[in-house]
């Protein structure tokens, strides 16, 4: 029972930053249509970037800062400069220029920073772990915990409250109507790739504190795809509850089908309950349903 | 279709010709003596660009089929030339049997494999179609072939394929030459049989399933038994590349067959232009031709730079990237269609109208 229970807040822990990234993806979905395959690129991009701040001697909240800063003008430059014009095009054109753009980032990361394991050094969070009752968490999970959390509460608050966001939700609605109504387009696209790549880069960064970072950070991205196709495509409650399920489920397969086989169960896991949830209700939890007519 | 005047037909069977005119006969009998002569005389090293081409077009094949003529994109079509290199490598290495026996064992598995992964498209289309594929991808190759068929009679060797294993009767396939003219008969048995389906009953039924699958199935065509055969073909094109790509391989692992070389050949084919066969021909040896290229270019930036050479692998997947996205920028009908707009420049020169 106490491995159970470790088991699942350790993935609720992990989870939160999964479903960091995943609602900067469903906000690019949710705004301009783009079905993004470059996600897991933009974590590794961020992570790097924040490492490098972070040994040039910064402190790690500004260091963090900053990759925010930087995480916000590099999603305002691939927007205008490559999904822009991409505005229209068949769905496999623009799937695939974000496949591009994913080789593109994950070398210019390999050119940059090799392929070896790098760590935050000094580690950033206390290393002695925390214990309630029987069940022990790193602090760096509770820590990393947190941050996913509030920056989950400040974008959905922007989404909520501020008149960005709203205009942002508005042409996620109706573009037609946004449109006539004087919000800019372009803008929303603009801030949608910025707000996902700096999810992505606080995922990544949190990731990397975790585990280390490798180019394997960058699997994540794809971790991604079952948690939003869980929560619906579309929906940002969605993309949070997802991502937090499919940390769980990541852990729960890692602690008990592993046994079972020789190894691998916990990446793989995650897409074959997507598949099985893809059959039964490919809307996810509150995904639109489309209706296709000729 | 551009016919010179004068050029008429007095069958059916001449009007449906590949060929119809002595000027394109010409053309394609030099394209066959520059094929069969011409690039086995250039020596060793563009042999070997050779095979990688018909690796590449074999795999792309298939994908190709799926994405171009039946609209279902995928994600995870190095999982079914995975199923065939592994069947074929297994049905020689622990069964004895001999390389074709095995290589068309491999690719009906590889086509099965892929009518399971397929099913779902029964139900599901465009982006969680990709979503299966991509599972296909992670639970073949990710976990059933590196976790359980890799280990198969002990870990690391057993794959290895010493020069020599590889023969067909009495013809041992040890040299690139050798490589190179298997290479040749089966890129023209896919390509020529390619085209040909495409032309009958089951090719036009994907075609229009692509074109719009609801309007398919109301006009009379069983949609989810044409889609189930689309995976069935593209999957025994699959594994018909893995089973060659095994010839030129010491060691088959699974390293040949990630996510990256799925994504790859869709790249490619989007280089090529999609819908074509000309686009797979056209992508491969692009694509190809422009990474032994790079390495040209940068193996005298090198001494300056050594940065270059360390990190090569990167500069090869970055290019590849930036090539992917500049062409859905700048010529999102692919090489295919310069081809076309090419010929027909020249069709009417000098006289533009």
């Amino acid at each position: 029972m106490e491995t159970f229970l470790q088991l699942i807040i350790t993935g609720i822990l992990v989870g939160s930053i999964y479903a960091l990234v995943a609602l900067g993806w469903t906000i690019i979905y949710k705004c301009s249509g783009v079905l993004n395959l470059a996600m897991g690129e933009l974590t590794l991009l961020g992570a790097y970037v924040c490492l490098a701040f972070y040994t040039w001697g910064f402190p790690f909240p500004v260091a963090l800062l900053a990759t925010l800063v930087v995480g916000f003008v590099l999603g305002l430059l691939t927007e205008r400069l490559f999904l822009r014009r991409m505005i229209g095009q068949p769905v496999l054109a623009v799937i695939m220029i974000t496949a591009g753009l994913s080789f593109f980032f994950r070398a210019v990361v390999g050119f940059i920073w090799g392929t070896d394991t790098r760590v935050f050094t000094p580690q950033v969070f206390p290393t002695e772990p925390v214990r309630f009752g029987k069940m022990v968490l790193g602090q760096v999970y509770i820590w990393s915990f947190l941050a996913a959390l509030v920056l989950l509460v400040i974008f959905v608050a922007f989404f909520q409250y501020s008149r960005w966001g709203l205009s942002m939700q508005a042409t996620a609605d109706d573009e037609m109507a946004a449109l006539s109504l004087g919000v800019s387009a372009k803008r929303v696209y603009a801030l949608a790739w910025a707000i996902a790549f700096m999810a992505a880069g606080v995922g990544g960064t949190l990731l990397g504190n975790i585990n280390g970072l490798n180019i394997s950070v960058g699997h994540l991205g794809i971790l991604v795809l079952p948690a939003v196709v869980l929560g619906g495509l579309n929906s940002v409650p969605g993309a949070i509850v997802g991502g937090i399920v499919i940390g769980i489920l990541q852990n729960l397969s890692g602690g008990y089908l592993e046994q079972l086989t020789p190894g691998g169960v916990k990446e793989i896991a995650p897409f074959v309950f997507m598949v099985i949830i893809m059959l039964f209700r490919p809307y996810g939890l509150w995904g639109w349903e489309k209706i296709e007519r000729v | 279709m551009y016919l010179p005047s004068g050029v008429y037909h007095e069958t059916y069977r001449a009007d449906n010709a590949w060929w119809q005119t002595t000027f394109v006969r010409a053309k394609m009998a030099l394209l066959v003596v520059l094929l069969l002569v011409g690039v086995p005389l250039a020596g060793n090293y563009p042999l070997s660009i050779a095979n990688v081409i018909g690796y590449t077009i074999l795999s792309a094949l298939g994908v190709q089929l799926l994405i171009g003529y039946c609209g279902m994109i995928t994600l995870g079509h190095a999982a079914f030339i995975a199923v065939g290199a592994y069947v074929t490598a297994i049905g020689m290495l622990r069964y004895g049997l001999p390389y074709s026996v095995s290589m068309v064992l491999g690719a009906i598995l590889a086509g099965l494999w892929s009518v399971l992964f397929g099913l779902p498209s029964a139900k599901v289309k465009g982006f969680y179609l990709i979503m299966t594929t991509m599972a296909a991808q992670f639970v073949t190759v990710d976990f059933i072939i590196t976790q359980y068929v890799s280990r198969v009679g002990g870990r690391g060797h057993y794959f290895s394929l010493p020069p020599g294993t590889i023969t067909i009767g009495p013809w041992v396939i040890d040299t690139e030459l050798k490589v190179y003219y298997l290479m040749i008969c089966l890129v023209t048995l896919c390509t020529v049989g390619m085209a040909n389906l495409l032309r009958t009953r089951v090719g036009r039924a994907w075609i229009a399933i692509r074109d719009n699958d609801i309007a398919a199935e109301m006009m009379g065509v069983n949609v989810v038994r044409y889609k189930l055969l689309a995976f069935f073909v593209a999957g025994v094109l699959g594994g018909i590349a893995g089973a060659f790509w095994i010839s030129s391989l010491y060691v088959v692992s699974a390293e040949h067959f990630q996510f990256s070389w799925s994504i790859w050949i869709v790249g490619v084919i989007l280089i090529g232009g999609v819908g074509s066969l000309h686009g797979v021909i056209f992508g491969s040896v692009f694509v190809t031709v422009l990474l032994e290229a790079l390495k040209f270019a940068v193996i005298p930036l090198s001494d300056a730079f050594p940065a270059l050479s360390t990190g090569f692998l990167y500069i090869k997947e970055g290019v590849f990237g930036l090539a992917i996205v500049l062409f859905l920028l700048y010529e999102p009908h692919g090489l295919a269609y310069r081809w076309q707009q090419f010929k027909n420049y020249f069709n009417l020169w000098p006289f533009a109208y």
